[in-house]
């Protein structure tokens, strides 16, 4: 399930048409989230350069395994970064088209019809000259290197696999895969819990294995043995930022909270699949510096908080923006997020610097949708109850099945502890399938029920 | 049923334990007071609920519209998924001991949870079997999965699944198969005068009813069936995909009525079901983990990531061998792991100069008069085609 995005996807309303922001409020972003983009940047740079500079490239799927790339000097490819990052130039639609015309049904995950649409389809409208190479398409395309190996490790859905699956093939079977399983945590043992008992004991064995397995694939495919002390010294960075973010998310459960979701949104990529360096660590601190300090001057994400809302779904990427006024302006702060606050290392602790397989693959299997409902509601009850929310925005994000597949008991858990709840519909990555007028209508209707809720109790 | 029932009598019965599983299944337990077991398709193997003395049954798809289930799963969700929910909220699992869950589509992992969350008593066996077949450690994981499952019904049930009771269930099962088989081959051969609705309902009731009962039912039919004379045939085609639901009765009268003859199909509501038996002696769960990864190299399963195989080249070469003249892809809508191969599927089939049709099939409605038309045109020009070679 772990799209990733760059820090430069967030598209504003351009028009005024069913914004929802007559009322000229708007969020009030992190400012330390632009610095973000400097790094983001450099890791585009870095990568459209990688065949000069000598590397073998992975492209992969799925979970944030790129430490191991790095330990091992490679460059690698992200298939949602990538899709991402046409997004945000507004290139998904040609791209999609391009899927569609070889026959990939619009229903399919929108990710893997964009990556699979304009990484490759049109590259080889290109080699054809049937697209102009001077276009910002061609030149864009033209730039991300071909793998040398990919990699696939997706956590709970099968999506996911299947996309690589089909890279593999349309690159003519030639390229070595590797598939590392990420089986789902059912839970449905006597001694389940989050983080504990026998299947969780057996299932981490499982991924550190298939894990260390990966390293020799790429060991065997380089020709060079595997940098164990490397991968120590770059997850201590990545352990380090992670940390740096979780004290920082958890500062926000005062009123009014100093961030949103969007700006968590906003800084996925430093955790997900940018390089484990000193710059990411500085990024996080300049977050949490900048909350502390919103927490000291009473300032919050959102000008006149009234609302505090948390955010179900994948990322709708074209619209965070967009989103992120439309809630300023009827002041709901989306405070937390399941894809941002269970996900992305999101146990630190567990990755042990001097042998930190075991706990980076721990990391991998506590993806939220990797856990059955139970426990993943469990979860986000408790994250709700800590940062005082009073109602659910459910992104019901219509080619993800990954993400929809609970969301039914999401919001019935919800209910029970007093929480309203919305559905609005949307995409990860296709816009067609975005309703504004329907969002700006489930909306009012839950401002309004928090409102009478809450002078009932008053009353 | 007595023993001198006819070929007709016993594609009946195996009609009505086909169209209502669950009605089998609630009187057969009544009937003989033992356990009943379901399973989401496509790749759990019911001998071990059978060998376990339970009656192990395939969930389907039901044919009444969704109502209680659109509170449980979206609209953008396969017609199988859809209905298992509606089926659950509505209380039809009820009599269940217990249901086996853990496949890898990632609407059925979701299912599963709804089922578990709305039907709080019903045992659930979750293992989820490894994916991504070329792995090193698929065979272990394989073999591991179906021993915790074993483990995992010797407690719930307490009747102790020994490795003697699995094979003589693994023996059953694969004599049934091979009758299934037969019939297949018969069909190929022209040498039957069985429908494509026949043939659903002998596979359909196999996932269903006692396989004992139905053994000694098929063996009596085939027998009958390789006496009749042969159906007059019309143009033959091969049917593929529709994965974990049966196509609809309808849908296959209408093909047939349309001039073409079935004569072969990969569909799990028929040969990919029957296609891989599994070794009768050695010890049982290796043959189970052989078994397993082996029958997606016989018919390849879009679910299952497998480097040694190649859906759209296994369906050439199947459609080739079975003498058929065009195939007629049946697409579950909003079914990922079929859509994901359309597209290859599709140009294997127009480098191999043989015509296909897609038809894409909706729970709640099934614009049959336009697919009428579309099949109409197909086999016209198949024929055409084949007047031309
Ligand atoms: S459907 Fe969702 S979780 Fe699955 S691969 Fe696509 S984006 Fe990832
Ligand atoms: S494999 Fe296809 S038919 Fe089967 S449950 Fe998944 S989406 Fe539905």
């Amino acid at each position: 399930m772990q799209a990733a995005e760059t820090a430069t996807t967030s598209a504003r309303p351009k028009t005024s048409e069913g914004t929802g922001t007559a009322s000229g409020k708007k969020a009030n972003r992190l400012k330390a989230t632009k610095l973000g983009s400097a790094i983001v940047n450099d890791y585009w740079a870095d990568l459209f350069s990688a065949k000069e500079a000598g590397k073998k490239v992975v492209w992969y799927n799925g979970t944030y395994i790129p430490p191991f790339f790095q330990a091992h000097d490679l460059a690698w490819v992200h298939g949602e970064a990538w899709s991402a990052y046409l997004a945000a130039r507004h290139e998904e639609q040609p791209a999609q088209r391009a899927g569609e015309d070889r026959g990939y049904d619009r229903e399919l995950c929108s990710y893997a019809r964009t990556h699979i649409g304009q990484a490759l389809l049109d590259k080889v409208e290109l080699a054809e000259g049937r697209l102009d190479p001077q276009s910002e398409r061609a030149i864009a395309i033209s730039k991300l290197p071909a793998p040398d190996m990919l990699i696939n490790a997706y956590p709970y859905c099968s999506s996911g696999q299947q996309w690589d699956e089909t890279i593999y093939r349309l690159y003519g079977r030639k390229i070595p895969i590797f598939n590392v399983s990420i089986p789902l945590l059912w839970g449905g043992r006597k001694d389940a819990g989050y983080m504990r008992g026998t299947e969780w004991e057996e299932r981490s064995d499982y991924v550190e294995k298939q894990l260390r397995a990966m390293a020799a694939f790429l060991s065997e495919n380089t020709g060079r043995p595997y940098d164990w002390d490397r991968l120590s010294e770059v997850m201590s960075y990545i352990k380090r930022a992670a940390i740096l973010r979780k004290e920082a998310m958890d500062l926000c459960s005062v009123t009014p909270a100093p961030a949103s979701f969007f700006d968590w949104i906003v800084s996925i990529a430093h955790v997900n699949f940018l390089p484990g360096t000193q710059r990411i660590v500085d990024y996080f601190e300049a977050v949490k510096a900048e909350i502390q300090q919103r927490i000291a001057d009473g300032v919050g994400a959102v000008p006149n908080e009234k609302y505090r809302l948390f955010f179900d779904g994948m990322m709708n990427w074209n619209k965070i923006g967009w989103l992120a006024d439309k809630f300023a302006a009827v002041d709901a702060t989306v405070v937390a997020g399941r894809y941002t606050h269970m996900s992305f290392w999101q146990e630190p602790q567990l990755v042990d610097l001097a042998n930190p397989v075991r706990g980076m693959g721990q990391n991998y299997l506590i993806c939220p949708n990797n856990h059955g409902a139970p426990i993943m509601i469990g979860e986000i009850d408790r994250i709700c109850d800590q940062h005082h929310i009073d109602g659910m925005v459910m992104h019901v994000s219509r080619t993800c099945r990954g993400m929809t597949n609970s969301q039914f008991l999401i919001t019935e858990s919800a209910r029970k502890h007093g929480r309203q709840a919305l559905f609005f519909e949307g995409d990860v990555a296709d816009e067609s399938f975005y309703k504004d007028e329907l969002l700006n209508t489930r909306l009012e209707a839950m401002i309004e029920a928090m409102d009478s809720k809450r002078r009932m109790m008053a009353a | 049923m007595d023993n001198n029932a006819t070929m007709r009598e016993i594609l009946d019965t195996f009609a009505s334990a086909a169209n209502d599983s669950l009605g089998y299944a609630r009187s057969w337990k009544e009937r003989t007071g033992q356990p009943v077991i379901g399973s989401f398709p496509m790749h759990f193997p019911s001998e071990l609920a059978h060998a376990a003395g339970a009656l192990p049954v395939i969930i389907q798809e039901a044919d009444e519209p969704i109502t209680d289930g659109e509170a449980g799963v979206f609209s953008f969700y396969c017609g199988y998924n859809r209905s298992v929910v509606d089926q659950a909220m509505k209380g039809r699992f009820d009599f269940l001991d217990a249901i086996m869950f853990g496949d890898h589509c990632v609407q059925l992992l979701g299912t599963a949870d709804v089922v578990r969350w709305n039907v709080p008593g019903l045992n659930i066996l979750f293992n989820q079997l490894i994916s991504s077949m070329n792995a090193d450690w698929a065979w272990d994981e394989s073999r591991g999965a179906f021993a915790q499952l074993r483990r995992e019904l010797d407690e719930l049930l307490g009747t102790g699944v020994t490795d003697d009771a699995l094979s003589t269930s693994i023996a059953l099962f694969n004599r049934s198969r091979a009758q299934m088989r037969r019939l297949y081959a018969l069909r190929k051969a022209g040498r039957i005068s069985l429908s494509a609705r026949d043939m659903q309902h002998v596979i359909k009731s196999s996932m269903v009813m006692d396989r004992a009962d139905h053994t000694v039912l098929l063996e009596r039919m085939l027998l009958e069936a390789e006496a009749e004379p042969a159906r007059a045939a019309g143009m033959p085609v091969y049917l593929s995909g529709h994965l974990c639901q049966a196509p609809s009765l309808e849908l296959l009268d209408m093909i047939e009525e349309c001039g073409a003859t079935v004569v072969a199909d990969d569909l799990y509501h028929g040969y990919r079901f029957i296609a891989s038996d599994i070794a009768e002696s050695g010890d049982p769960l290796d043959a189970l983990a052989d078994w397993y990864l082996r029958r997606n190299r016989k018919v390849p399963c879009p679910t299952r990531v497998d480097t040694e195989v190649s859906w759209d080249e296994f369906l050439v070469d199947a459609v080739n061998a079975s003498g058929a003249r065009g195939i007629i892809v049946l697409l579950a809508k909003f079914c990922e792991p079929h859509m994901y191969h359309l597209p290859e599927i599709k140009e294997a089939f127009d480098r191999a100069g043989i015509s296909m049709l897609m038809i894409e099939t909706e729970h709640d409605s099934m614009p049959i008069e336009a697919f009428k038309t579309r099949v109409e045109t197909f086999v016209e020009i198949s024929r055409r085609r084949l007047a031309v070679a």
